[in-house]
């Protein structure tokens, strides 16, 4: 039977794993979602920033990265803009879809918060060629750097926010959404470090081994850690969305794998003293 | 947009991700077909961004508008780069491959040393006892000590007997204990985009979640 488990062929455990997420999302049980520390000082970061402050917003990551960082970057925006932040929010990019990502979360909220203008609380600058000499450039001069014109092929002249923003270095606060390179080293080495602005992040999960030295040296001041931590911070902004509503699926996927990982030790030991012992 | 082009781009989407996700089972030409599409399209529409955000307008505004010609210096180192496919000429393209590395080595020479060698050391400056809180100080402890551990570990040059080998050992276990958080953290990840898919096909395609 051991020996059986151990061939078992991995397209059954993938059907499993399938059915158990599907049944987990149609009906959720309601696990406690308890924010940890590095999400919390995301919270208090942005909580802590006077009303009409600017928070520059790295959409570095492609639609890849939707499902871990778009529920952080909608609950990002809802903290600022709810009822006396009116926290002011300038996104731009050195990934190619920083443009596009940066759109789908403003239309997602476009709704929620109508009385919020663009060019006025909002600025979409997109996606520039350069990698990490963009962000070097956009300390000297941002509507330079950015060619004068935005996403949307707009004139950042006219802009009234983009007026006033003029270099990377006025930020209040860079918040970086990041799936890999470049990303939040670039940043550090040329934005935050030199300039001591401070630096909060939403990564994916896999990322995260690799930013926590840089977390506990206190070159980043917050951490949403994946998907995990958008749901933390979704509840803490207390706005559940799709991060909270997939959390009991990842929950009951990983004590799956957990399970097959102790049966398939297990097996391997048992065959393995069976194939010594004969 | 149209209801018609949202229900279109749905089920495109719904299409695509079942392709992508059945290679998990059986690779089939449909798969293929789906890979392609999306290396494609990936790579199609960053040309086309680069292009009409950034190349159109600095050569349009800057360039012939404004007059600042110095552009056409990393004009023409950019367009040597594609000399390479043309063989009596291909070693035309070794200017623009050096002039990035050198730029490349000027950053990171310049740059690199505080970030990433200053700050991380200074990080490790902690409080072995007398921080009031018992765990902070068995934290700072284990932390000093498997950081210490794991360099001594990459010590090629003197062999792994001894204090220095028990030493490698413990630095060899903290590694371990921090690939197996490194690969938890990797299936997390894999699991979260696995669930956002799930998520649309099962909310957004067929309407079962909310």
């Amino acid at each position: 039977m051991w020996e059986k488990l151990t061939n078992i062929d991995r397209r059954w455990l993938y059907a499993l794993m399938i059915l158990v997420i599907a049944l987990a999302l149609i009906n959720p049980v309601g696990l406690a979602i308890i924010p940890s520390a590095e999400t919390k000082n995301v919270y208090d970061i942005i909580e802590s920033l006077p009303p009409g402050s600017i928070v520059w917003m790295g959409m570095e990551f492609s639609a890849g990265g939707i499902p871990e960082l778009m529920p952080a970057i909608l609950s990002m925006i809802r903290q600022g803009w709810k009822e006396g932040r009116d926290l002011r929010f300038v996104c731009a990019g050195m990934w190619q879809m920083a443009g596009d990502m940066a759109d789908q979360a403003f239309t997602t909220l476009k709704d929620e918060f109508p009385n919020k203008q663009y060019g006025v609380d909002w600025v979409n600058i997109g996606y520039k060629p350069g990698g990490e000499v963009l962000l070097q450039q956009y300390q000297n001069n941002i509507i330079e750097t950015a060619l004068g014109v935005d996403f949307y092929g707009n004139d950042l002249n006219t802009l009234p926010l983009m007026k006033e923003f003029t270099s990377l270095k006025q930020a209040d606060l860079i918040a970086i959404f990041c799936t890999g390179t470049p990303g939040e080293k670039e940043y550090i080495k040329h934005v935050t470090s030199p300039n001591n602005i401070p630096l909060i992040e939403s990564a994916i999960s896999v990322s995260i081994p690799e930013i926590m030295p840089f977390v506990q040296a206190g070159q980043i001041k917050g951490l949403i850690a994946g998907m995990k931590g958008a749901a933390e911070y979704e509840v803490l902004v207390g706005a559940p969305g799709s991060a909270t509503a997939g959390m009991d699926a990842q929950s009951f996927s990983h004590a799956l794998i957990i399970i097959f990982m102790i049966l398939g030790n297990i097996g391997y030991v048992l065959t393995k003293n069976k194939k010594q012992a004969s | 947009m149209s209801e018609t082009m949202v229900t279109v781009g749905t089920w495109l989407q719904a299409f695509f991700t079942i392709v992508l996700v059945s290679a998990v089972f059986k690779d089939n030409p449909l798969y293929r077909f789906a890979e392609h599409t999306y290396v494609g399209l990936f790579a199609g529409y960053g040309v086309a961004l680069t292009y009409f955000n950034y190349i159109r307008p600095n050569v349009t505004k800057n360039l012939l508008t404004d007059g600042e010609w110095s552009l056409l210096i990393p004009i023409i180192l950019g367009l040597l780069i594609y000399t390479r496919y043309v063989k009596p000429v291909a070693w035309l393209s070794r200017y623009t491959i050096c002039f990035q590395l050198g730029i490349g080595s000027g950053y990171v020479l310049a740059k690199d040393f505080k970030p990433y060698f200053v700050d991380q050391i200074r990080a490790t400056f902690l409080p072995l006892w007398g921080t009031g809180d018992w765990w902070k100080d068995v934290s700072n402890i284990l932390f000093v000590v498997g950081t210490v551990c794991s360099l001594v570990y990459f010590l090629f040059t003197i062999q792994k007997k001894g204090v220095q080998g028990k030493v490698s050992l413990v630095g060899r276990y903290t590694m371990m204990i921090a690939f197996g958080a490194a690969f938890g953290n990797t299936v997390m990840a894999r699991v979260s985009l696995f669930l956002g898919r799930m998520q649309f096909l099962l909310g957004d395609w067929l309407g079962l979640i909310k």
